[in-house]
């Protein structure tokens, strides 16, 4: 699925000159909450051993404020240590966090869906320029071949509806869209190549459930697919599970899913599992003119009814 | 005098293996990876780079069934798998992380049950090792006691020389067998050499005293420190070539289906779920650390090995950045310190 227009593209160096702005910004606000005790924990990132790395962190001390930062790879989207699948987070009281624009969609859907309300959790959102893909080296600068393909098309740069917003955003290059384009191909597809195409990506899953665990949306206590009795699908890393697997889980995320793309991020098997996000959220704004994450929204278009509904589909 | 065999023999070695109706798994280019394969001819033969899973596949697939039922007239008939039926296997150019791991997991595939699958499998496989000439910042071999020209777990290993071609040395007995079989692909060479071994880096840690500083610590502030950012997937284990725990699952309909034996991980909330509704490794920190535990105390208690040969695959695919390496470094610092200060509370963490 690999394209012309990414042996074409000239090389781009994306300016994150703002980010030593955000980490300093980020680093007071996280002394003050701490201090002023408005929160008992900030789930941030910190450095991780491998020059440049970022990892998630959760902190309860003002003294370890000066560890948070922000970089090209704080990928992960935090909003996942709010949900009730991490009750040993949520434990710790208060919660502040450091978003994204793409993340601060989740945590708009969570309150949606009554994970927690607003007023419990202090946002930190970051102005963000971009950062990597999978697969990059840490430390590696943010250029248009090591940016995530969410960034290239990002619309959500300056997250307005945070708490406070840090960091600055510089002037961005224009990069053409990757995966609206595999969208395209695929969408041109005849249903039975784009059926082989999903076969022979779900063939390589291993059902590690990396995409669900890292999921803001996957916070189930019960996942319907790791019922035994009755077995609703296959646990069995084999072809007819894995697709039931991840057919069951793009209709569960459709009309919820943000578009942060963490399960493609960390699919050890480079399954572009996004695509499948993204195609609901299409067919949602068709539809039903609905984008998920946009603001909180109790009742999304697939958990409420209404007679005006569009039907035409029921034959 | 010195065993080699040219680039070009060694592909040659592949396909004549396959003509004979061996399996030969080995690192093949897959899409945009390098994965362990059974290979179709020797052309695809892809050496050098670490796969993106581990080789234990060869041995513990992802996935095998262990039994087939079905109901008939005559009412419901079993069938075991026969594990006489299992392919003559080579695995080929497998580094030595990946080729010392199966030695390592022999112990408790044939301890207090014989798992005939895994061993039947291993009786049949003759393992060619292949010098590891390059490291990333993730690889950490030497840390657990092996080295990127580690010949445990070869039966024959091959080292990458300088002009092209590798030198082949006799590691066992079934190698010397198995090579007794091919004598026209291998020269033999006065001189030669070899490309210079990848070095990891990393601080030396002595297992022994991380053994003892971890049976002190069960309970400790690191495993939240670490670990409280486990999202409790599976890729770490699915991932490494040491991790061997599996589910056994029926899978079919009422008329038929089998009983099959997947990959399992110690950081899945059902891992240890009881049918009380009770889980006593009831929070994500807690399941990691059984993860650092059975790999460098519970397996050294049980069979006297470490259960990690330092790939590092768990660290780059871990979607948080749980590093194992890092974790092992620090403790390996607090358990020399520990020694120093034992019974001195107030000297802790100076």
């Amino acid at each position: 699925m690999n394209n012309s227009t990414e042996k074409a593209e000239q090389a781009v160096t994306i300016d994150i000159s703002g980010y030593d702005v955000a980490t300093a910004e980020i680093r007071s606000e996280a002394k003050r909450l701490l201090t002023e005790k408005i929160v008992d924990a900030v789930v941030g990132y910190q450095a991780g051993r491998r020059k440049g790395s970022a990892v998630p962190v959760i902190i309860t001390d003002p003294a370890q404020a000066e560890k948070l930062l922000f970089s090209p790879a704080c990928v992960n989207n935090l909003s996942i240590y709010l949900t009730k699948a991490k009750k040993e987070i949520r434990a710790k009281g208060k919660l502040a966090v450091v978003a994204k624009g793409c993340d601060l969609r989740a945590l708009a859907g969570l309150v949606g869906e009554s994970q927690f309300k607003r007023e419990e959790v202090v946002i930190i959102g970051v102005s963000c320029a971009g950062v990597h893909r999978a697969g990059i080296q840490p430390g590696e600068p943010l250029t248009n071949s090591t940016i995530a393909k969410k960034c290239r098309e990002c619309s959500v740069h300056i997250p307005d509806e945070a708490d406070l917003v840090v960091g600055k955003l510089p002037p961005l290059p224009d990069l053409p869209p990757k995966e609206k384009e595999l969208m395209e191909k695929l969408d041109a597809m005849t249903p039975a190549l784009r059926w082989e195409f999903w076969k022979e990506q779900f063939t390589r899953c291993i059902r590690c459930l990396a995409c669900r665990q890292v999921c803001p949306f996957c916070y189930c206590e019960q996942c319907l697919c790791d019922r035994g009795r009755p077995q609703a699908v296959d646990t069995s890393p084999r072809p007819s599970g894995n697709m039931g697997w991840h057919i069951v889980r793009a209709m569960h995320l459709a009309g919820r899913c943000a578009g942060c793309a963490e399960c493609e991020r960390v699919c050890p098997m480079d399954i572009p599992l996004n695509l499948l996000n993204r195609k609901m959220a299409e067919e949602l704004k068709e539809l039903y003119h609905y984008e998920a994450g946009m603001k909180p929204v109790e009742k999304g278009p697939l958990t409420s009814y209404d007679e005006k509904d569009d039907q035409s589909f029921i034959k | 005098m010195a065993l080699t065999i040219t680039e070009e023999n060694l592909r040659k070695l592949v396909d004549r293996l396959v003509k004979d109706g061996a399996r030969v798994v080995g690192p093949k280019v897959a899409g945009e990876m390098t994965v362990y394969e059974p290979l179709t001819s020797g052309a695809e033969l892809a050496p050098g780079t670490l796969p993106r899973r581990s080789a234990k596949e060869a041995f513990f697939p992802l996935s095998e069934t262990i039994l087939s039922f079905q109901k008939g007239k005559e009412g419901l008939k079993v069938e075991d798998v026969d594990t006489n039926a299992f392919p003559r296997t080579v695995l080929l150019g497998a580094l030595p992380c990946d080729a010392a791991a199966p030695q390592v997991m022999d112990a408790v595939f044939s301890w207090d049950y014989k798992d005939e699958f895994y061993l039947e499998r291993r009786r049949r496989t003759v393992i060619v090792g292949l010098s590891c000439t390059s490291a990333d910042d993730s690889c950490f071999c030497t840390l657990v006691g092996l080295a990127p020209t580690d010949t445990m777990g070869s039966d024959l290993f091959l080292t990458p020389l300088a002009g092209g071609g590798y030198s082949c040395q006799v590691v066992s007995d079934r190698g010397k067998e198995f090579l007794a079989g091919y004598p026209e692909l291998f020269a033999e060479a006065a001189t030669v050499t070899p490309v210079p071994p990848a070095e990891p880096e990393g601080t030396p840690v002595d297992l022994a005293k991380v053994k003892l500083w971890l049976e002190e610590h069960f309970e400790d502030e690191i495993w939240e420190e670490v670990a409280d950012r486990c999202v409790g997937c599976g890729a770490c284990a699915f991932l490494c070539p040491a991790c061997h725990c599996f589910d056994i699952v029926d899978e079919g309909t009422e008329q038929s289906g089998s009983r099959r034996k997947n990959w399992d991980a110690c950081a899945f909330s059902k891992f240890t779920n009881h049918a009380s509704g009770h889980n006593p490794r009831d929070v994500q920190n807690k399941r990691y650390r059984n993860r650092f535990m059975h790999k460098f105390k519970y397996y050294d208690d049980k069979f006297g090995k470490t259960l990690c040969t330092g790939c590092g695959r768990c660290i780059r695919y871990c979607p948080v950045g749980i590093d194992i390496k890092g974790i092992l470094e620090e403790i390996g610092k607090k358990a020399l310190s520990t020694k120093d200060t034992k019974g001195h509370e107030e000297n802790h963490h100076g």
